[in-house]
């Protein structure tokens, strides 16, 4: 093959401004189409890798107490019989829980610790080895201190317990989470601190994080501990993992249908307007035959046109959705995920750009313009020259 | 160099526009195919251009079988071969005159220099360099007329074929195109000219009239110079 036709290129580039009417029409549509796409596509990269981090802070096992099928809170006292199973490694109390800025309309997760204790997870154990937590401050999350402000919370807060008492807490300083989740919605403070909060008398726990020694002896760990106390409910950072990505997957699986959906559409907007192809559109391609063109040269010439048109599309697309999702935060998308999936909203996405997922887009996109394109031109190059001409 | 034998073409609605036609044009001659309007002179043109395949019959250019290119080789054909006049010009009128003109040299990828040398040349040869930049949308009849002959030379073809030249050109303008006629006939080309314009009847420089009636040929008169 020769070096690239720059004359047929330069053809291509003027036939789209000639034309332009029609060629600013389809651009506009095939940059919010595949902007819409990469939006949903960006969203759903950055909550996935966003819980994937979540459940690496996780401890490996999670027993919670039942009463009635419910969860309930545990004492303290189980964590003795549980270190006699054989095997165990570690077992920590967890008092955690939701409270509700209802004025704020946000929902905050309360994390209390003790720095003395293994913490199961990096950003609590940066916390605890950055020093003590007294019965009234608390540490709070970036994200979190963001949204006090709006409040004018800035040294203190006044949680309500349920016997209705007030307890004002203060904010001792602010961390930084190895996490975007729990930048947003974590506040810390001692055990002790957050029992009150909760209700909870001194010994109550919310649940109990275990540690095995040896990985492999997990799932005959779960038996042991599931045999002695029948009332307890034993969850795995796996089960976690598996019922997280259940719902990622139906999610995911209303966007696809979604996708489908919006592509078709555009295919028929695309389609009608280059299958119309106008009688001036016709006359030309007539003409450049009859003065020795072949089809594959007209062809050549509308597949320079259309990779120009999509590949500037493309590009503008996807700027659009990066500023979309990662500057003004994906409202609307943003949303369909969070409350399907039930997560906190006044969150930050995080940058995850996959480029895998770009280049699936431009897969997607760039052969169903192409094919709307190219086709009726061909229709038109294979007529006799001469017939269009009159 | 040209031959077309026993051609007849039917149109899709049955409309004969020509039967069984038999016709010679030899090397370097200017043959004007002269006829009252569909009598069938576009069809011969365009049968002898590839851009129409006859009903029956065969052409003949250069002893190669025209009617039966597919439609890649009589591209190719038509590439190397022809040069059309078309009855409107048949330029692109959003491009620039020589936009148009080198439009038969783009799918040749030639290198720039060579490109440019082929459209001065024609440019200048027919007068219209001076409106190189302009839309063709913009020029006068005559210059877009000039526009199309340039287009036709730019790949200095054997052969021009020119449909009704002189029809949309006033007298003045009507008697510049003899003179470019004559220009390419001393070039050696080979010429069609289809019209129904009397000056073209008896000039010294033709060498054949043929006269088209209802499709068939009606007589073939030799100037006699
Ligand atoms: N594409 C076509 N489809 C159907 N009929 C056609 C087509 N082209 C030409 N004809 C018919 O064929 C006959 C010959 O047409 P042609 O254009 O060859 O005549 P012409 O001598 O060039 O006429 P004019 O002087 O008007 O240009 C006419 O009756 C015309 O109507
Ligand atoms: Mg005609």
């Amino acid at each position: 093959m020769k070096k690239i036709n720059l004359y047929l290129l330069e053809y291509a580039l003027g036939y789209i401004v000639r034309y332009r009417a029609k060629n600013i029409f389809i651009g506009v549509v095939l940059t919010l189409l595949i902007a819409v796409l990469a939006s949903f596509f960006f969203v759903q990269n950055s909550l996935q890798y966003e819980l994937a981090s979540t459940l690496d802070a996780q401890p490996q096992i999670i027993v919670t107490n039942q009463k009635a099928g419910r969860d309930t809170t545990v004492d303290e006292k189980m964590i003795e019989k549980l270190l006699t199973i054989k095997g165990v490694g570690d077992v920590t109390s967890r008092v955690w829980g939701y409270y509700e800025f209802k004025h704020m309309n946000a929902k905050f997760v309360i994390v209390g610790i003790d720095t003395f204790e293994n913490q199961y997870n990096t950003t609590l154990a940066d916390i605890a080895n950055n020093g003590e937590l007294n019965a009234s401050s608390m540490l709070i999350g970036e994200g979190v201190q963001k949204i006090l402000n709006k409040s004018y919370y800035r040294d203190y807060f006044n949680f309500m317990t349920p016997d209705l008492h007030v307890q004002k807490i203060y904010i001792a300083g602010v961390f930084k989470a190895a996490t975007t989740l729990e930048s947003n919605n974590m506040i810390v403070m001692s055990k002790d601190t957050a029992r009150k909060i909760f209700g909870y008398t001194s010994s109550e726990a919310t649940d109990l994080a275990v540690s095995v020694t040896n990985p492999d002896e997990l799932s005959a760990i779960l038996v042991k501990i599931q045999n002695l106390f029948p009332t307890f409910h034993v969850i795995t950072r796996k089960d976690f993992k598996i019922a997280l990505q259940n719902q990622f997957d139906k999610t995911s699986s209303i966007f696809l249908t979604l996708f489908i959906i919006t592509l078709f559409t555009f295919f028929m907007i695309v389609y009608d307007k280059s299958s119309g192809l106008s009688s001036e559109e016709k006359k030309e391609i007539a003409i450049l035959k009859a003065i020795g063109w072949k089809i594959e040269d007209v062809l050549k010439a509308r597949l320079y046109e259309g990779l120009i048109i999509s590949l500037v599309a493309y590009l503008s697309g996807i700027i659009l959705a990066l500023f979309f999702v990662y500057v003004l935060n994906a409202p609307v998308i943003k949303n369909i995920f969070i409350d399907y999936n039930d997560m906190t909203n006044d969150f930050v996405l995080p940058f995850v750009v996959d480029y895998e997922t770009l280049f699936l887009l431009f897969l997607l996109s760039l052969p169903v313009y192409m094919f709307a394109t190219v086709i009726p031109s061909w229709r038109v190059a294979t007529l006799d020259a001469d017939e269009v001409m009159r | 160099m040209i031959q077309l034998k026993h051609v007849s073409k039917v149109y899709d609605n049955n409309i004969v526009a020509l039967e069984n036609i038999d016709l010679e044009v030899k090397e370097g001659e200017l043959v004007i195919l002269k006829g009252v309007s569909g009598s069938g002179k576009s069809t011969i043109l365009s049968l002898i251009a590839g851009v129409l395949k006859p009903t029956s019959g065969d052409v003949l250019v250069d002893k190669k079988h025209i009617a039966k290119l597919p439609d890649h080789f009589s591209s190719q054909y038509r590439r190397d071969n022809i040069g059309f006049i078309f009855q409107k010009y048949n330029l692109i009128p959003t491009l620039s005159v020589w936009e148009n003109i080198m439009l038969p040299l783009v799918p040749l990828n030639l290198d720039e220099k060579e490109l440019q040398e082929k459209l001065m040349h024609v440019m200048n040869m027919f007068t219209i360099v001076h409106k190189k930049e302009v839309l063709v949308k913009k020029l006068s009849g005559g210059e877009q007329q000039r526009t199309a002959i340039a287009r036709a030379n730019v790949n200095n073809p054997k052969i021009i074929l020119a449909d009704e030249p002189t029809a949309n050109l006033d007298q003045k303008l009507s008697c510049e195109f003899i003179q470019i006629l004559k220009k390419l006939k001393s070039l050696h080309k080979t010429i069609i000219v289809a019209t129904h314009d009397p000056l073209f009847f008896d000039l010294d420089f033709v060498d054949k009239v043929i006269e088209m009636h209802n499709g068939k040929l009606q007589r073939q008169s030799v100037v006699c110079s």
